[in-house]
Parts: structure tokens; sequence; C-alpha cells
């Protein structure tokens, strides 16, 4: 797993490339956690394109930055999410509560 | 003897209860299902729902027993392009198994778990058996027939 941040006029951009897991979840919530509570930005948007796996730690994941950014009063979008992945935001419902760009 | 009885395997893993064996048991799902010639959506679907299995078995089966050692077994076994995967814990065990499958149930909701799991692996599998009882670990039992490769033109 690698994430690299993009810094848009307010709004913080977290690109994921590789597996998410049970493994990497935690230091991918720590560090994009960090991240936005340093910024300003109210807005995340998390990039999947590069994500070639995901399980439902990833859903639990996704909440979790959804729910900081609702602390802040911001909005929570996700890109570039692949077949797979898109699947399992609709069998677990976040397509519903999440802007899926 | 069955016609496709030349695909007749079976493979038995097991493994230190480390979440970094989570890659390594799809690895070898990937690995062991790979005879059948399975569609990209095969191969992900399984590898997913393993994921799922041995996850809970680390985390929820052996959670604050790492001083232990615990392992994880995981059992494939092929039969007429029907695969079998049998992911088994020595740990807590499940007081209520059909509650335990219930979308969104989670005993970790501070952990940022969303209750998944189970959900997962039976939409991507054709069936899901949970053999557990409190404190005698868990087993799950996960099937899946395959196409053979009939529909990997289409993907
Ligand atoms: N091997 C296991 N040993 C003990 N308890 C388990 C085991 N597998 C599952 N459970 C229990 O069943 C519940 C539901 O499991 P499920 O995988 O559906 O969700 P989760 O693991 O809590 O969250 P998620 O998988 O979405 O991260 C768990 O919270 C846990 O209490
Ligand atoms: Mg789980």
């Amino acid at each position: 797993m690698a994430l690299r941040f993009r810094q848009e006029p307010d709004r913080l951009v977290a690109e994921v490339s590789g597996e998410i897991d049970h493994h990497s979840a935690a230091e991918l919530k720590e560090r994009i956690a960090r991240e936005y509570s340093r910024g300003t930005a109210k807005d995340l948007e998390l990039n999947f394109s590069q994500v070639t796996f995901m399980d439902s730690s990833g859903v639990g994941m996704v909440i979790g930055r959804f729910k900081d950014t609702q602390t802040r009063g911001g909005n929570m979008a996700v890109s570039g999410l692949s077949g797979d992945i898109k699947r399992l935001f609709e069998l677990s419902g976040l397509h519903k509560i999440i802007q899926v760009k | 003897m069955a016609k496709h009885n030349f695909l007749a395997n079976e493979v038995l893993v097991q493994m230190d209860a480390r979440s970094q064996n989570e890659g390594f048991a799809r690895l070898c799902a990937s690995a062991f299902i790979a005879p059948l010639n399975p569609t990209v959506s095969e191969l992900t679907e399984v590898k997913t729902a393993v994921s799922e299995a041995v996850t809970n078995a680390i985390l929820h089966g052996y959670e604050g027993r790492e001083h232990t050692a615990p392992k994880v077994t995981m059992r494939m076994s092929l039969q007429d392009y029907t695969v079998t995967i049998c992911i088994k814990d020595e740990g807590t065990g499940i007081r209520d198994v059909p509650l335990a499958r219930t979308p969104l149930f989670t005993t970790r909701p501070d952990d940022e778990r969303s209750g998944m799991g189970f959900t997962v692996m039976e939409s991507f599998m054709d069936s899901v058996e949970v053999l557990s009882a409190e404190g005698q670990g868990t087993e799950v039992v996960m099937r899946k027939r395959f196409s053979n490769g009939q529909d990997s033109a289409a993907n």
C-alpha cells in the first residue's frame, strides 16, 4: 500500500495505491486522519484508481474518514473505483452516503 | 471416474495468525484455483472471501491471545470445477452465529469495522457454512463452482 496527498483549495485528495486489507488499513487510517486534521481543508477525496484489492476493512476505513469529514462539516467523495470495489460499496450501502465520482 | 478428476487436488496451509498472512492467504487461494482458468471476477471474489475469513480469525478469533502463538489453517480442495475452502481458528468462537452473519453486525465498531465480512463471503461464494461455538474456535466452509473460463472472453 502506498499513499500520496494532493492539496487543492479547501480539499485534501488522498491517492491510495496497492491493497487495502486489515493489514494495511490501520496505517492508511492513521496517515489520512493525521494529514486531514493537520490541514484546514473541509473536504476529503479518496482516489482509489490505483487500488488493486480491497475487502471490508477498506469499507470500515472509508466510513471512518467519512465521519471525520462530518465532524468538520465537510464533504467526502471517492473516485477511481474499479468494478470490484464499486460492488463492495454497493453491497455495504456506502454509495448512498458517500459521493462516488 | 469423473470426467474432470484430473483437476482434483487438496492443499493444507497453516499460518501464524498475523495480519501479514492475509495477503499470503489470498495468494495461496489464487494459485490454487489457477488451473480452473478463473475469470477476473471469480478470482477477485475468492480472494476477497478468503481475506474476510482469515482476517476474522486473526482479529476476532484470537483477539488478546497473541501471546499463545495462534495459528490459522486454510484447507482448499478441488473437485469437478468446485472449490471448497475451509478457514479455521482455535480462538474465542462465536456465541450467536446468525447474529454474527447479519449485515452490518460487528462487535468492534470502535475499530472501524463495518460488519460486512460475512455478507461479502456470502455474496461472493456459492455457499458459506459457519461452524462455531463459544470457546471452541470457528470454522468457515465456503464453496464456489467455476465456469472454467467459459465467459472469460466476455470479460
Ligand atoms: N473467527 C471468528 N472468531 C470469533 N468471532 C468472529 C469470527 N468471525 C467473525 N466473528 C464475529 O462476527 C462478527 C461479524 O463478522 P464480520 O466479518 O461480518 O464483520 P466484522 O469483522 O466485525 O467487520 P468487517 O469484516 O466489516 O471489518 C464479528 O464482529 C465478530 O464478533
Ligand atoms: Mg470481518
